[in-house]
């Protein structure tokens, strides 16, 4: 049955709708929200969407409403199992506490990225990409 | 309801547009088109590090330099109404015309006729039956045709 469906963006996304869904986009932001709709350049509408961000084994959450992304800034897009997104063994604190933490990983993951490219690009003949916007 | 179609519905609707960049702005929807291009009236703008900001009257904003457009919640419920009201209306109009069981609307109902007038030899070959294909002089052949068969 699988096999009827083309390997399209339409074909692997219709499953999908109105589940809730994890997005992560070029930036490295990870959002949660149920996917109402989409369409051929998989910009996505996503419903009750809030942004989580991670350090360590400590997560928050920012609440953002109704979203609508463009397809082009999408790196992921998967289903959240809801029978065992409760079992996650990670402790929620508060955003305003975290935040500062979060931007500060981001900060170091950038820079770090930033060195590993000039080495590459120094002794190792590697052509430089990606650059801006990608932080996932 | 396509992605695009509601950011059509969003018209004159407040929003928060964030670029690539991470620049953002804030403002009323004015219009919009099927590349995503906007323009925003009463903007507020912020720089990537959100500690700037700029007050605009008006902006417009390439589609492609876009990374998400934040909008009101109710925005997706009202336009879900919009869409069945549409949906009723529409369906209580060709009911009543063409009757129960008739299936397809104007352009096969249409078609049909012209279907028909063509097998009654009422039309010439060529000129009104465009389905038929080209060159389909004489008897009309059965098979073959697209879509807009009459049932039988």
């Amino acid at each position: 049955m699988d096999s009827l469906i083309p390997f399209t963006t339409s074909g692997s996304l219709v499953d999908c709708v109105d589940r809730k869904m994890l997005v992560i986009l070029r930036d490295g932001r990870k959002l949660h929200g149920v996917l109402r709709s989409y369409d051929q350049f998989a910009n996505l509408v996503l419903e009750a969407t809030v942004e989580r961000i991670y350090h360590g084994n400590a997560f928050a959450e920012n609440p953002h409403g109704l979203f609508l992304i463009r397809g082009e800034n999408v790196v992921l897009l998967g289903e959240i199992d809801l029978d065992q997104e409760d079992d996650v063994p990670l402790r929620k604190v508060d955003w305003q506490e975290l935040e500062p933490i979060h931007r500060q990983d981001t900060e170091l993951k950038r820079q770090r990225e930033e060195v590993k490219a000039q080495i590459l690009y120094d002794q190792k003949g590697y052509s430089k990409e990606g650059g801006e916007g990608d932080g996932y | 309801m396509l992605p695009l179609s509601l950011l059509n519905a969003a018209q004159n609707k407040p929003m928060l547009v964030e670029l690539k960049n991470g620049e953002t702005f804030n403002g009323h929807l004015v219009n919009c088109d099927n590349f995503m291009n906007i323009t925003l009236r009463e903007v507020y703008q912020t720089n990537p590090e959100g500690d700037r900001f700029w007050k605009l009257k008006e902006c417009y904003i390439r589609g492609s330099t876009i990374k998400y457009l934040r909008i009101p919640d109710a925005l997706l419920d009202s336009v879900k109404e919009e869409q069945n009201r549409a949906r009723e209306v529409n369906r209580g109009g060709r009911g009543s015309h063409t009757g129960p069981g008739a299936r397809g609307g104007a352009y096969s109902v249409a078609q049909n006729i012209i279907d028909i007038l063509f097998d009654l030899s009422l039309i010439p070959p060529g000129r009104g039956a465009p389905l038929r294909g080209r060159g389909g002089r004489g008897a009309p052949t059965r098979g073959g045709r697209g879509r807009g068969g009459r049932g039988i």
